[in-house]
């Protein structure tokens, strides 16, 4: 679904992608943790080109993207993104928000893009906020959202890029229950998290990642409990 | 048989010989002096602020690591900056005389059109700059929120960055359009017959200074005054929707 081929990339002389070869299947969830400046986020961000790589190929369903000729406004219908601050518009309310892409993208009409928004805030069980704006929900709510928005692009990938970060603790579990009732029905995702949690419980596969590159991967169940790698050791033994 | 001077009542300095109608000729002129070069600042404002911000690379093709500086090169921006850095680097008079005696030299034109274009390119440049600012003062997340759901860049702008923008610099477009209004009063250099020159024409009549220019602040001030009002409703009106 994904293929990912000797991924660089470089901000200016800081190289925070050091090749990065890996596949992403159909339906898997895969969790990257790692320190902070090990390149998740950037890894990540490649994947749909909010960061343009510097060298090496990125396939999504066939295409590739790291093409100058690929369109890739279309790619990006298929692969939806979740950001760590929300990113809702703050000049439109909740409806407006997930409905503004599909009416102007995919020339869906109001009323289907409106009646699609109600069954995701059903989704997301935040029906009733349908007409508030964005500074009236917290940040859970407002992640909730903003979950809601990208997938009412019908996405087949999800990108998660640390989407519990910014909240407060009592609000981090219902934004991953979300999350974990969408990769029960099936939604390819890549998730970047320090939610140890819930890339044990949730996640497929589990990419460790330091200084730009994956170091250790596997099933995340095996990895908590028998590490291979020093620095997958180090990490763990400091966060769990 | 007027009498001058020292022993003038305001009625006779101002009504005697209808001189009030050199204020009221003048105002007149001044107002639509600005609206003219209010719209053409606007106007040019807006295109170079998008010069300035956009990501126009022509050279891109190039990949010589040696030609970076080519590679990355914006035309658009590049002539932008150097509009912006002309025009608010020299004198508004120096610009206004030089649209009056080299630009229309040779050529008629009524001096209300020639000063609604010097001062509109005066201002195009202080407009840009509160344009560009405005935009690029706004959350990055706001324009990737909207690329990652397919949103085309124009998209992103019509929809996402301008209402949030527009909200952000009425403020500072609201102070640039005050500034213009007392800005024209310089058009008299070209032998217009704005607002402060009526005042100037009344003083020379009547040898009184202090009373035309007092009136004419005034109305300078009352003008400001009442913009300001109303772009105050205006602004409460947008935060309401927020």
């Amino acid at each position: 679904m994904i293929k990912i081929q000797n991924l660089h990339k470089k901000f200016g002389s800081l190289h925070v992608l050091k090749g990065i070869d890996e596949e992403i299947h159909q339906g898997e969830v895969v969790v990257i943790i790692g320190p902070s400046g090990s390149g998740k986020s950037t890894f990540l961000r490649c994947i749909n080109r909010m960061e343009e790589p510097t060298q090496g190929q990125i396939w999504v369903e066939g295409v590739n993207i790291t093409d100058p000729k690929t369109n890739i406004n279309k790619i990006r219908q298929k692969v939806g993104m979740v950001f760590q601050h929300f990113n809702l518009f703050p000049h439109m309310n909740v409806l407006q928000n997930i409905t503004l892409a599909p009416i102007k993208v995919k020339q869906l009409s109001k009323e289907e893009a409106e009646e699609k928004a109600y069954q995701l805030l059903d989704k997301v069980g935040l029906r009733d906020k349908a007409l508030e704006y964005p500074n009236k929900l917290s940040g859970g709510q407002k992640q909730r959202i903003a979950i809601a928005r990208a997938l009412a692009m019908e996405p087949e990938i999800m990108l998660f890029d640390e989407p519990t970060s910014a909240l407060d603790p009592e609000m981090v579990k219902e934004v991953l229950e979300v999350m974990k009732e969408l990769a029960q029905e099936g939604m390819t995702m890549m998730v970047v998290t320090h939610e140890m949690g819930f890339a044990r419980e949730v996640g497929d596969r589990l990419f460790f990642m330091d200084d730009g590159k994956v170091i250790e991967q596997g099933d995340p169940k095996d990895i908590f409990i028998n590490p291979k790698e020093e620095r997958t050791k180090l990490f763990f033994s400091k966060v769990l | 048989m007027d009498r001058w001077g020292e022993r003038m009542t305001i009625s006779e300095i101002f009504l005697g010989k209808q001189r009030y109608m050199y204020l009221v000729k003048g105002l007149r002129f001044s107002l639509g002096v600005t609206a003219l070069s209010a719209v053409i600042g606007l106007f040019i404002g807006v295109i170079v602020s998008l010069f300035r911000i956009s990501q126009f690379q022509p050279f891109s093709f190039i990949t010589n690591p040696r030609l970076k500086k080519l590679s990355t090169f914006n035309p658009l921006a590049f002539i932008a900056k150097i509009y912006v850095t002309i025009i608010r680097g020299t004198p508004a008079l120096v610009q206004l005389l030089l649209m009056y005696y080299v630009v229309f030299g040779s050529v008629a034109a009524p001096k209300i059109i020639i000063a609604g274009i010097a001062f509109g390119i005066n201002s195009g440049a202080y407009i840009a700059e509160i344009i560009r600012a405005g935009i690029e003062g706004l959350d990055k997340g706001q324009t990737e929120a909207a690329r990652s759901l397919g949103m085309p860049y124009g998209m992103t702008m019509y929809y996402i960055i301008i209402p949030q923008a527009v909200k952000k610099i009425l403020p500072a477009l609201v102070s640039e359009f005050i500034i213009l209004l007392k800005e024209t009063s310089i058009v008299g250099w070209i032998g217009a017959s704005d607002l402060m020159r009526g005042a100037d024409n009344i003083r020379a009549q009547t040898f009184r200074a202090f009373e035309p220019l007092i009136a004419v602040a005034l109305i300078y001030l009352l003008l400001t005054s009442v913009f300001t009002y109303f772009m105050g409703i205006v602004e409460r009106k947008m935060k309401l929707s927020d």
